[in-house]
């Protein structure tokens, strides 16, 4: 199954997925533990090399998504929710059915139109 | 939740065909059923993780994981290749058995952490490796968790 995702989503997904690990390793979590005691990572020399990668991945943002990013980072945990059954999980307001029913919704980048947050729709 | 009730045959697979540890990889998240390019983010993902440090536990087992907003819910895949694969795990062995877990960075029941916890801790039962090698067909993979695993 071939599903279109606008490229601007793909690398605000990875930047997304890579500051939620960098954050696992965090200083008391037990994730960050597990990967410690288990797998023999450094947390630090994780966390730095997370951040590096998150970093390069910005400067591959197009100039006026990476505003809307920085803005929306400012001050939101999340920059990308999933939309589940319609609904935008950052805000958990009802997204407009026009959009959450596209074939191909994630073929162009959408934002929440109640809290801003790039969205990903997913039903997986 | 035991994690038996985890599994299903169908995200199991015990003749894994790759044989280098990206292949290997993605034949894993083959195993999850996503769209091509949710494959494609996922497989960077997990290979992010392994670059800090491989998964691979010893014993010849391996337990790639991660966040990703490309699933909606815990998913978990087992796959096999008896001959091995080098997957630079910590022991420096040939790794024969991976236990992929994803889950998203949200999760309601909140699972991950329990669950890669208790597949680490099957994973060391002095008896697990040699049965997962042993075994001829998912199902009996599905009775090894019934009986051995947390």
């Amino acid at each position: 199954m071939m599903t279109a995702i606008d490229d601007q989503l793909v690398l605000l997904l990875e930047i997304q997925d890579l500051n939620a690990k960098a954050r696992e390793f965090e200083v008391g979590s037990d994730l960050g533990e597990i990967e410690e005691s288990h797998f023999g990572i450094d947390p630090d020399e994780a966390k730095a090399a997370l951040r590096a990668k998150v970093e390069e991945l910005e400067g591959r943002l197009d100039d006026r998504i990476r505003r809307r990013y920085e803005r929306i980072a400012g001050h939101r945990d999340r920059v990308v929710v999933p939309v589940l059954n319609g609904t935008c999980y950052g805000c958990f307001v009802q997204v407009a059915s026009a959009r959450a029913g596209e074939q191909d919704p994630n073929a162009s980048l959408q934002s929440c139109e109640h809290c801003g947050r790039f969205l990903y729709f997913t039903d997986r | 939740m035991r994690l038996r009730e985890l599994f299903t045959a169908e995200v199991v697979k015990l003749d894994l065909e790759s044989d280098s540890k990206d292949d290997l990889l993605k034949e894993l998240v083959a195993l999850l059923d996503l769209d091509e390019k949710s494959e494609a983010i996922l497989f960077k993902t997990l290979k992010r993780r392994e670059n800090l440090g491989s998964t691979g536990i010893g014993k010849g087992i391996a337990i790639p994981h991660c966040r990703s907003l490309v699933v909606n819910r815990l998913r978990l895949a087992y796959g096999r290749k008896s001959s091995g694969v080098d997957f630079n795990a910590i022991d420096g062995e040939a790794v024969h058995n991976f236990f992929l877990i994803v889950a998203p960075p949200l999760e309601v029941s909140n699972q991950y952490l329990p669950v890669l916890g208790k597949i680490a801790q099957f994973a060391k039962d002095p008896e697990v490796p040699e049965r997962l090698l042993d075994l001829d067909s998912p199902a009996q993979f599905l009775e090894l968790l019934d009986g051995k695993a947390p």
